[in-house]
């Protein structure tokens, strides 16, 4: 209870305190201990979560179940994480005179707020509550996006907020019609978007609203998810972004989108057979994966090469969730912790380094291990844990995906997209052509990707770059990242393999 | 059928079908302002017909929404949007990326798919609301074609608000309203994005001395 109203309260608390905070160093302070108490109380909430199954209180307003509860966690890390990284980012950006020092308490404030609005998508009980929320961080990290208010990133949050906003009023629609079907069956008219009375009834829910209402879900949070063909926003505002800022669109808010999508299909597959929600998943799982795949080998900017491989490793999960089962589904949902790990972590990197180059261009960036050795080292990390490669976490997780998409009987009727790709091989190849295919693309990115980050790591540094690395409190959560990366590629710890089954087991409602 | 049944359903009918004529209006005009106040004019509609759906079924808590209706997408956000005319240099729409004609012709096939993809999902309507739905969906299209159409930021705004007021009419037609917070949820950010947008245009006009989006070309492939 008292975990709840700390995770909600905190960041409004932390917010309104910095529109009055002048100081910088008081602001950093009250953003830290703001995320230091949000980690503990969701540490509380995981317990009570892993003791008692879920949490329904203020009125059945919040729910929390062990997906929740799982993309809180996420939540909580990346945001203690960014908190850090933003005491040395903002206060060198404020040095450096690219910020007003009077903006960095507005910069704070629409912060928190963002913070606010992902955990109460993530908590609401209410489908209805959940779109107002996630609407809610459109429009809290628009001006996040423009920060800098340069014409780039002017023209970037203008793009985030109208596609954004206008994929959001399609899900609405979509929810609309959720309660379109339920309300008939529920009667009662305030309860009758709430998941905990949804899930219970759902298998009465009439299925051709549901699947319309699906569809409808699905292409408007897949805008945020940044599905290929809804992603163009995505690699304007990551690379204009502030990188903290990017590193939270890219680690966390994506995930509270796809976790939006998760509670829909859970209610959706009840009344259709799980196989409409898995073949769109996989459409624009594997739709995305491809298109990013290839964009990557053309990216000569490195920010919008993190933000191509964002949309890549979300149709990556989407693919996981789409073939779906046991494994399918533990690993997308593991998939969504690494790609958040693994993302934040290549976001401050980019940070680093766009302060020491002052450029965006892949071109303009040489002999970071030289000039920068944490920052080369950690580039190394993050390139070779978002391309797939072991010992490191997401190697674990796309290994999972893939063998549950081998797995997967294809030649069946039911997966109509996995028969559309694999149509012109043998019958008895026909349930591998498809992991061929993702394979295939998955040695393109590894190329492209491997080989622009190595250009930028090795090499003389231009004339003129100052030489060495001083520790800074924003290589904290550098070093806190790449061993955690390393870490989850070897042994899962305990607690978090119990959520993340119990996870898997409220997305396939058993 | 009862007589007052067929009679209040026919009303709501011709109150969401003044809804649609309202979309076309827009796509087919090319002055800011006229399209401002023809997207109040929409509100207005939509204010009557939730009103209308309250008094015929008494649902009080429609009576709420339509009042939120009229004081928010009637009164605050018109006038918002007249400022930022006001303070811009433009008043008319030159570039369209569709001209007006060829628009219209594809919102009369947005109609009719509309009223195809609802098909099945229509009867399982209540009486009195049934037809609404399609208009309702008709009207989503329409609002997200203006929004593709159009290249004034403006006028890309309005597209959105006429999306969200074919959202509102659906929930009214199709389960008699949205749960109370919820509304007040969605009436919220609604607000917030046209004061959003409000900003946005200013800034856009500092940086770029236009509010053509079409200038924003900086960042591509």
């Amino acid at each position: 209870m008292w975990s709840v109203i700390v995770l909600l309260t905190g960041p409004v608390v932390a917010g309104l305190l910095s529109l009055v905070i002048h100081r910088a160093r008081v602001l950093h302070v009250v953003n830290f201990l703001t995320m230091l108490a949000l980690a503990v109380a969701e540490t509380a909430l995981t317990r009570q979560v892993l003791a008692e199954g879920s949490v329904t209180t203020l009125g059945a307003l919040v729910y929390v179940d062990a997906l929740s509860d799982f993309i809180l966690v996420i939540i909580t890390a990346i945001g203690l994480s960014c908190s850090l990284y933003m005491w040395s980012y903002m206060d060198d950006q404020v040095a450096r005179g690219v910020i007003a020092p009077k903006r960095l308490g507005l910069f704070f404030f629409l912060f928190h707020m963002f913070l606010f609005a992902m955990v109460a998508a993530t908590m609401a009980n209410s489908l209805g509550v959940q779109w107002v929320a996630l609407e809610g961080t459109t429009l809290a990290t628009t001006f996040l996006i423009a920060f800098f208010r340069k014409r780039e990133s002017l023209e970037a949050g203008w793009k985030y907020l109208i596609l954004c906003s206008v994929g959001i009023a399609l899900a609405l629609f979509g929810v609309v019609l959720t309660y379109y079907s339920s309300v008939r069956v529920l009667g009662d008219a305030s309860s009758a978007l709430n998941m905990t009375a949804l899930i219970g009834v759902a298998n009465q829910l009439d299925p051709n609203v549901l699947k319309l209402a699906f569809i409808f879900i699905l292409v408007g949070y897949g805008t945020k998810v940044g599905l290929v063909p809804m992603h163009t926003w995505l690699p304007d505002a990551y690379s204009e972004a502030p990188a903290p800022i990017a590193a939270m669109l890219a680690g966390v808010l994506e995930t509270v989108a796809v976790y939006t999508v998760l509670r829909s299909k859970a209610i959706v597959d009840q009344a259709l057979p799980p196989e409409f929600t898995g073949n769109l998943l996989l459409t624009f799982g594997l739709l995305s994966f491809v298109v990013a795949a290839l964009f990557i080998l053309l990216q000569h900017n490195y920010k919008r090469l993190f933000a191509y491989s964002s949309i890549e490793h979300m149709g990556l999960a989407m693919i996981g969730f789409g073939v779906g089962g046991l494994v399918g589904t533990f690993g997308g949902l593991f998939h969504l912790l690494n790609h958040a790990l693994a993302k934040a972590l290549a976001f401050f990197v980019a940070g680093n380094i766009h302060r020491r180059f002052d450029t965006l261009e892949i071109d303009g960036v040489r002999g970071l291990a030289r000039s920068q050795p944490i920052t080369a080292m950690a580039i190394l990390v993050a390139g070779c844990a978002l391309v797939g490669l072991p010992p490191f976490s997401p190697f674990v997780s796309e290994l999972l995906v893939v063998s549950a998409i081998a797995a997967q009987d294809f030649a069946s009727d039911t997966m109509h997209v996995g028969r559309f790709v694999t149509m012109t091989i043998s019958d008895e190849m026909r349930s591998l052509g498809i992991v061929t295919l993702f394979l295939f693309f998955g040695v393109v990115l590894f190329g492209g990707f491997m080989y622009r980050i190595g250009a930028m790591v090795w090499g003389t540094p231009p004339a003129g770059i100052a030489q060495g690395e001083p520790w800074t409190v924003g290589h904290v959560p550098v070093i806190a990242m790449i061993v955690a990366l390393l870490g989850l590629g070897f042994v899962l710890p305990e607690p978090i393999r119990t959520l993340l089954t119990r996870a898997v087991n409220v997305v396939l409602v058993r | 059928m009862p007589v007052s049944t067929y009679l209040g359903s026919q009303l709501v009918d011709l109150c969401s079908v003044l809804l649609l004529l309202c979309c076309f209006a827009i796509v087919a005009q090319r002055r800011l302002s006229a399209c401002v106040d023809l997207f109040a004019l929409q509100s207005a509609f939509l204010a009557a017909t939730a009103a209308l759906v309250a008094f015929l079924t008494g649902h009080r808590h429609i009576y709420f929404a339509a009042a939120l209706t009229i004081v928010i997408k009637v009164i605050v956000l018109p006038r918002i949007l007249r400022k930022v005319i006001e303070r811009l240099n433009v008043s008319r729409e030159l570039g369209m990326n569709v001209n007006i004609p060829a628009g219209l012709l594809i919102c009369g096939v947005l109609v009719i798919v509309a009223f195809f993809i609802t098909q099945p999902i229509i009867p399982l309507g209540y009486l009195l609301t049934r037809d609404s739905l399609a208009i309702a969906l008709a009207i989503i299209l329409i609002g997200f074609f203006t929004m593709i159409a159009r290249q004034k930021a403006i006028t890309q705004m309005v597209g959105f608000l006429v999306m969200e007021n074919g959202v509102f009419l659906g929930a009214t037609a199709a389960a008699y309203g949205m749960p109370l917070i919820v509304e007040l949820g969605v009436f919220f950010d609604v607000l917030v994005a046209g004061l959003i947008v409000g900003i946005y245009t200013h800034r856009l006009q500092d940086a770029f001395d236009s509010v053509d989006t079409s200038t924003l070309t900086v960042l591509k492939e």
